[in-house]
């Protein structure tokens, strides 16, 4: 590489570089990505023109994206509390899981002879929020306590955390929560507790608003008051953040709580939203894609809110691509991660310029400055 | 004198937005020991690894014995006989001295070489006065042995210029003198020697010729003994600097801070602190000397309960803070000042409104815990005026401030929350010399309001500079306390190197 890249005296910190580099990357991806398509003998432009359409300009398609786009969002807003805290929590499947089992729970029971018996829809719903947050929110932050109380290294126990989960969920679906019949899932939920369709002939349901009310919290606690200043400084230097008097420990268990709390809503909105019971492999991922979804928007809400709509997007394209030209929906995973894989490389640009010494003519170097006139003090 | 052994020639290097060096000529004799001076900045440490090849001039010329050389890669300059020892030195620790003297040279076997190294190690180390043991392992030499290590690697490459980047930071006074032995010798030898320095007082008693530099330039080049530390000053700074600073006889107050048998360990579990008893009084500096990673830094953050007390008590006033969180000491009015301003003290990704409310940041919130940023940043204004912090915008991010400009934001911080007490630590290393004046002023200030003052400090002239009384650190214990009216850089120094002064020995309290 010497010769062609050359160290930046200090790291760009623009944000319009930043904002040009992450397009040129997902440029770069697309083009990639687009031979892909030629062994199909596909016109990659027209695909790309489909997949898009698709997701964003067709009604149906925009309520899709909007669906896909809501856990997402919730799971990238709980990765910005954790990572901005320095808190690396990798286990959003698990409280994706574990909210989706809390809320089918509270569902379930809001029956005529259920616990709850019958309720209003907007007191069943709070109910059934607050019921997940906390299940999630104990979930994350029994990691947090082992990370805050002993140090113990969270990425390693929320990733084991997920498979804790997964069979949780598992054992629910085969016992307790199981429905008459063969197959292994909770029976469907009453239907008034699904959360209401609001766009006449989509799938988009108010699942969304839950989430952009979550994106308005984070943003304001975590970039305006003093409990985020004190995460965040938590997050940027432990060190610091105890010199300043902060209580390092309790902070990571909090941003561990809430973290799990948002990741818990992303199950939430999936059952009671998409679903509408609960049953095995309801996940699929979401909780990682939300991960790469929040470093993609750089740990910021309104960033992360973008990149998720942007992948659920392509998902849903990808789908209908599938459908409609035969042309295998996995190119657009391969596109997907090439986003990922190109916009961390060009964080490589802000610290280093490109030079291309092959095409540089030899110049005579040029003249700086003349040397200010110093004149010798004393003998 | 006839033809220079090194000639750098009009060598320009830019980086982006700044000049670093700008039209410099540079010229090192055999047979002599060249201080180069400058503040930070001023683009000394540019030049030098331009000719130690870990930068690539954009233009200019190098030549040595009067042959022009091309020197791209440090190997290159290796072969050319240029050395250096970097202020970190680049030893593996965990390997022995031989070990560490022959790793990278280009060698037939190891097994056959290693004993004919060692013999050369012995002669060069006897030849040149550098008493160390080849087979010694690198971790359980003291730092003034370390260096003595790198030098000989210089030496077994048959390097014929010899660069020293700072050479004395980590040692006593004695070990310096004993330094500076060496490397007349040396140049008596033959070698051509270059210092790289801030310290005016160690180019006056050892160099021959002094080239300084400011912003990139030469500004002089003269000889030692043709000059004067004043002059020096001036030349360096660009102004009239006076480092004296008038420090007034005051009567020492109530005791404020009391430290009894304090016992503290480090990262790797080891004793770092055994048994300190200090007690700091009102209206007073106590100078903290010793050299550094002796316990200093130990004692600061266990001060604060930054780092775990084993056994001992720390008490302000009548409070008992041993085992009471950051906050309560802050609320007890001990402010503490970091020696790692960029790891410890700031939030180098944050602006410097954010910064300058850490600790106090409860403040700033209205009842719903959002920030008030009004309040904010007036305060921040006003932190930034009353120091004059440059630049003066308060959103700027901390990260880009100058180490002057963000100690004065730390110091500022402190000082706005009216502590009674400061732990201070190494205030002024890696500062240019206007700011050590403005920080040293702000310390003396402090005191004459009344604040009692633990100034922690590599630094033996800062020490001796603003103590009323000066304690000597050595291996986690105080070697004893001297009035600042009684102590020499012989005695403190003695005394940083574990020496009692056994004749007098005058109030040492154990």
């Amino acid at each position: 590489m010497k010769g062609v890249l050359k160290k930046r005296l200090e790291p760009v910190e623009s944000v319009w570089v930043i904002a040009a580099t992450t397009c040129l990357s997902i440029f770069l991806a697309l083009l990639f990505g687009g031979l892909l398509f030629i062994p199909f003998g596909a016109n990659p432009m027209e695909a790309y023109g489909a997949l898009f359409a698709e997701s964003f300009t067709t009604w149906r398609g925009f309520g899709f994206t909007l669906v896909k786009a809501t856990p997402l969002i919730l799971i990238s807003l709980g990765t910005i509390v954790a990572w901005r805290t320095g808190f690396g929590y990798l286990g959003f499947e698990g409280c994706l899981l574990i909210g989706a089992a809390t809320a089918t729970w509270v569902s379930l029971e809001t029956v005529p002879n259920g616990l709850f018996g019958p309720l209003p829809f907007p007191i069943f719903i709070l109910l059934a929020i607050t019921a997940a947050l906390v299940t999630g929110g104990i979930w994350a932050g029994i990691v947090g306590v082992f990370r805050g109380r002993f140090g113990g290294n969270e990425v390693i126990t929320s990733l084991m955390m997920n498979y804790v989960a997964i069979f949780v969920v598992q054992y629910l679906v085969s016992g307790p929560l199981r429905a008459p019949g063969d197959l292994p899932q909770s029976p469907r939920l009453p239907r008034e507790t699904w959360l209401p369709y609001f766009l006449e002939g989509t799938r988009a349901h108010s699942g969304v608003f839950i989430a952009l009310a979550c994106v308005l919290v984070v943003w304001i606690v975590l970039l305006k008051s003093k409990i985020g200043y004190e995460l965040i400084v938590t997050g940027l230097n432990p060190k610091a953040a105890r010199f300043g008097g902060i209580n390092v420990g309790s902070r990571q268990i909090m941003a561990a709580f809430a973290a799990g709390g948002l990741g818990a809503l992303a199950g939430l909105v999936e059952v009671l939203g998409v679903h509408h019971r609960l049953l095995d492999g309801l996940s699929e991922g979401t909780g990682f894609i939300g991960i790469v979804a929040a470093l993609l928007g750089k740990l910021h809400p309104l960033g992360a809110v973008i990149a998720s709509i942007l992948y659920a997007g392509m998902a849903v394209g990808a789908d209908a691509m599938q459908r409609k030209a035969g042309l295998p929906a996995s190119i657009i995973f391969i596109v997907q991660s090439l986003i990922v894989l190109f916009i961390l490389a060009s964080d490589l640009l802000r610290y280093y310029t490109l030079k291309f010494p092959f095409f540089r003519t030899p110049t005579t170097p040029s003249v700086p400055p003349e040397k200010p006139e110093v004149k010798p003090i004393g003998t | 004198m006839s033809s220079p052994y090194l000639s750098a020639q009009k060598i320009v290097k830019r980086f982006p937005g700044v000049i670093a060096n700008n039209q410099v000529d540079f010229t090192v004799n055999r047979g002599e020991i060249h201080a180069l001076l400058g503040e930070n900045g001023a683009g000394k440490s540019t030049l030098m690894q331009i000719l130690y090849g870990m930068y690539q001039m954009d233009s200019g010329k190098i030549s040595i014995e009067g042959k022009q050389r091309h020197i791209h890669t440090s190997k290159d300059a290796i072969k050319a006989g240029i050395g250096m020892v970097h202020q970190e030195f680049m030893l593996v620790r965990r390997f022995s001295v031989v070990e560490n003297i022959v790793l990278g040279m280009d060698s037939d076997g190891i097994t056959g070489n290693l004993t004919r190294a060692r013999e050369r190690i012995r002669d060069l180390s006897k030849t040149h006065g550098l008493h160390v043991d080849p087979d010694q392992v690198i971790e359980h030499l003291p730092v003034g042995a370390q260096q003595r290590v790198e030098i000989l690697k210089l030496l077994f490459r048959e390097a014929q210029l010899l660069i020293l980047d700072e050479p004395t930071a980590v040692l006593t006074p004695q070990e310096t003198a004993a330094l500076f032995q060496v490397l007349r010798h040396l140049a008596e030898q033959g070698h051509a020697i270059v210092i790289v320095t801030h310290k005016l007082h160690e180019i006056m008693s050892v160099s021959d010729r002094v080239t300084i530099m400011r912003d990139g330039c030469v500004v002089s080049a003269l000889e030692t003994r043709n000059s004067s530390e004043n002059q020096l000053a001036k030349l360096m700074v660009g102004r009239d600097v006076s480092l004296r600073v008038t420090r007034s006889v005051r009567p020492r107050g109530k005791p404020i801070l009391k430290i009894s048998d304090l016992h503290v360990t480090d990262d790797r579990n080891q004793k770092a602190v055994t048994g300190i008893d200090i007690t700091l009084h009102a209206g007073e500096v106590l100078g903290l000397a010793g050299v550094d990673g002796n316990g200093q830094s130990e004692l600061a953050q266990a001060l604060l309960n930054l780092r775990a007390i084993q056994s001992g008590q720390v008490k302000m006033a009548d409070v008992d803070l041993t085992h009471r969180s950051p906050a309560e000491h802050h609320r007890n009015r001990l402010a503490y000042v970091p020696a790692d301003r960029r790891h410890v003290g700031a939030l180098m990704g944050l602006s410097i409104a954010r910064n300058v409310i850490l600790g106090s940041h409860g403040k700033y919130a209205s009842q719903f815990g959002l920030l008030d940023e009004k309040k904010i940043n007036r305060f921040a204004k006003e932190l930034v005026r009353r120091f004059d912090v440059r630049p003066s915008d308060v959103d700027y991010m901390a990260g880009k401030l100058s180490g002057g400009n963000l100690q004065k934001i730390l110091l500022g911080r402190e000082i706005m929350r009216d502590p009674l007490a400061y732990v201070i630590e190494q205030p002024t290393r890696g500062l240019d010399v206007g700011a050590v004046e403005a920080v040293w002023r702000e310390i003396l200030s402090e005191r004459d309001a009344g604040k009692a003052i633990l100034l922690i400090s590599a630094e033996l002239e800062e020490i001796l500079n603003l103590s009323d009384r000066i304690a000597v650190i050595y291996e986690g214990r105080i070697m004893g306390i001297v009035e600042a009216g009684d102590a020499s850089i012989e005695k403190i120094g003695l005394m940083m190197a574990g020496v009692l002064p056994d004749s007098e020995a005058p109030e040492i309290r154990r």
